[in-house]
């Protein structure tokens, strides 16, 4: 029994994402907050909004805007109920290492300032912590005693501790709009590419992969964004950057090579993380032939690599009902062991590792006829 | 067999979608609607192709979409023709080797 299917050539188009790639470079464009208000006037949802207030009878009271003073740490208080507990790793590992800790990056003090002076921090412990710890340490030129150090407070003024702790859930993350995988990426690859920064190697590393992926005229994009409609756009961020350079180029290339009009799905990466960690230590390889034989399977079984792994969720759904009585939830390794076991049951024969075929040896019997049926 | 449709509403919005099933399907458009609706053109072939098919136009062809509020439905704007549609369907059947071909015209629950 021999592999039978044939990898079929599409027509290459221009991709548009080549001249539009957000990454590339920034737009250079910076606005008046005039541009931002007009935006938010024609937007419906801010119609709507304004609308709200109106009926309501509610107005913006300027007085309740916090106030910014400048004040000695040793006025701050902590009050454990409204903030987390100090995450001592987080003020080592995260704020003060030697190559990160800059005093420019510091957040003000966020508190409440009570009717008896007292200041009770809201956000902003482990900031002023590890400042008090450097001074503490001797490390702050000129400065002897934290205590009567002036940091920038920015402060309510209230008794109400509520406020506080309503306050601490704002300002981590609660009716917040966080920053995106996508944009955390982006900013990385723009201080590499525009700033022309490289002090930070994590930066450096991100803009590294960025370049790799493109190469092969593969685009990271933002969830949601008009690009995805392009090919060669991904939107799983977290599983591309736990990728090494070496898979990222391998992926990549394979979708620019045999699916460079489709978007890519996810389970791409998945795929060639298991390809090349599982073929190593098996001393197995993926060859060329291989590639372009998995390329033919997925094309000629499945159309795309989406529909593919769509299948897969079917088949792993279906394959643990009937093994332990309960659908299971969904494995990333799968994609990999799935793809490797039809192209075994379809005539592959290329060298596979043991550790892909056998782990869940009857999974492939699990995908519908109609695709077991074309098997030789 | 399973099967990629594409419909023309009472109307005349152009829309698609896939089933297993294509004269079940057409009762429950029928239904909805209070009148005879046919599936313009019916494409049968293999079920994970079909599937491949209409994911494709949901994200490649999201620009002619008919929007719902955020709502992306399974029907296209009203500027597209069912010429266009139809043209865009076959090329994309064609160009990326889709196991589907046209199986019906004018489909619906009375065709043999």
């Amino acid at each position: 029994m021999s592999f039978n299917l044939t990898y079929q050539d599409v027509v290459r188009k221009p991709n548009p994402m080549v001249k539009i790639n957000p990454m590339k470079q920034g737009s250079g464009k910076i606005v008046n907050l005039q541009d931002r208000v007009d935006k938010l006037n024609k937007n419906a949802a801010w119609k709507k909004t304004k609308k709200s207030w109106a009926e309501q009878g509610k107005v913006f009271d300027v007085s309740r805007i916090p106030r910014f003073t400048m004040e000695e740490l040793g006025l701050l208080d902590i009050a454990e109920d409204v903030q987390r507990e100090l995450d001592e790793k987080h003020c080592a590992n995260r704020i003060a290492p030697t190559d990160v800790f800059d005093p420019a990056l510091l957040q003000p003090a966020l508190c409440i300032k009570t009717s008896n002076g007292k200041y009770i921090s809201i956000n902003s412990q482990h900031t002023v912590s590890t400042v008090a710890a450097l001074i503490d340490a001797g490390l702050v030129p000129g400065v002897t005693d934290w205590r009567t150090f002036k940091f920038p407070f920015y402060y309510v003024e209230t008794d109400s501790l509520a406020f506080a702790r309503r306050a601490f859930g704002v300002h981590n993350g609660k009716g917040s709009k966080k920053q995106s995988q996508y944009m955390q990426l982006r900013n990385a690859v723009y201080i590499v590419r525009i700033d022309k920064e490289t002090s930070d190697a994590d930066e450096v590393a991100k803009e590294r992969q960025v370049s790799i992926a493109e190469q092969h005229e593969c685009f990271p994009v933002e969830v949601g964004s008009d690009y995805t409609k392009y090919p060669g756009t991904f939107t799983n961020i977290s599983t591309f950057e736990n990728l090494s350079d070496e898979e990222i180029d391998m992926a990549c290339a394979w979708h620019n090579k045999y699916f460079h009009y489709e978007g890519i799905h996810v389970s791409l990466f998945f795929i060639y993380r298991d390809l090349v960690r599982k073929f190593k230590p098996a001393k197995c390889k993926v060859t060329g032939q291989l590639e372009e034989e998995l390329a033919a399977l997925i094309q000629s079984l499945f159309g795309n690599l989406a529909q593919f792994a769509e299948s897969c969720k079917a088949v792993w759904s279906s394959y643990t009902e009937n093994k332990h009585g309960y659908k299971d939830d969904w494995n990333d390794d799968i994609y990999a062991e799935a793809l490797l076991q039809l192209y075994k049951k379809f005539g592959g024969q290329e060298k596979l590792p043991k550790a892909l075929l056998e782990t869940h040896d009857d999974l492939v019997e699990f995908f519908d006829d109609d695709i077991l049926n074309l098997a030789p | 067999m399973y099967y990629f449709y594409i419909i023309v509403s009472a109307f005349g919005r152009i829309g698609f979608g896939i089933t297993g099933n294509p004269k079940e399907r057409n009762k429950q458009y029928c239904s909805h609607s209070g009148g005879i609706v046919d599936f313009v053109f019916l494409y049968g072939g293999l079920s994970t192709h079909a599937k491949a098919l209409e994911r494709t136009i949901k994200t490649q062809y999201t620009d002619h979409i008919w929007m719902i509020d955020d709502w992306a439905t399974e029907w296209l704007n009203d500027n597209v023709s069912i010429e266009d549609f139809q043209y865009y369907v076959n090329e994309l059947i064609t160009e990326r080797h889709f196991k589907l071909a046209l199986v019906a015209k004018d489909f619906n629950f009375n065709s043999q």
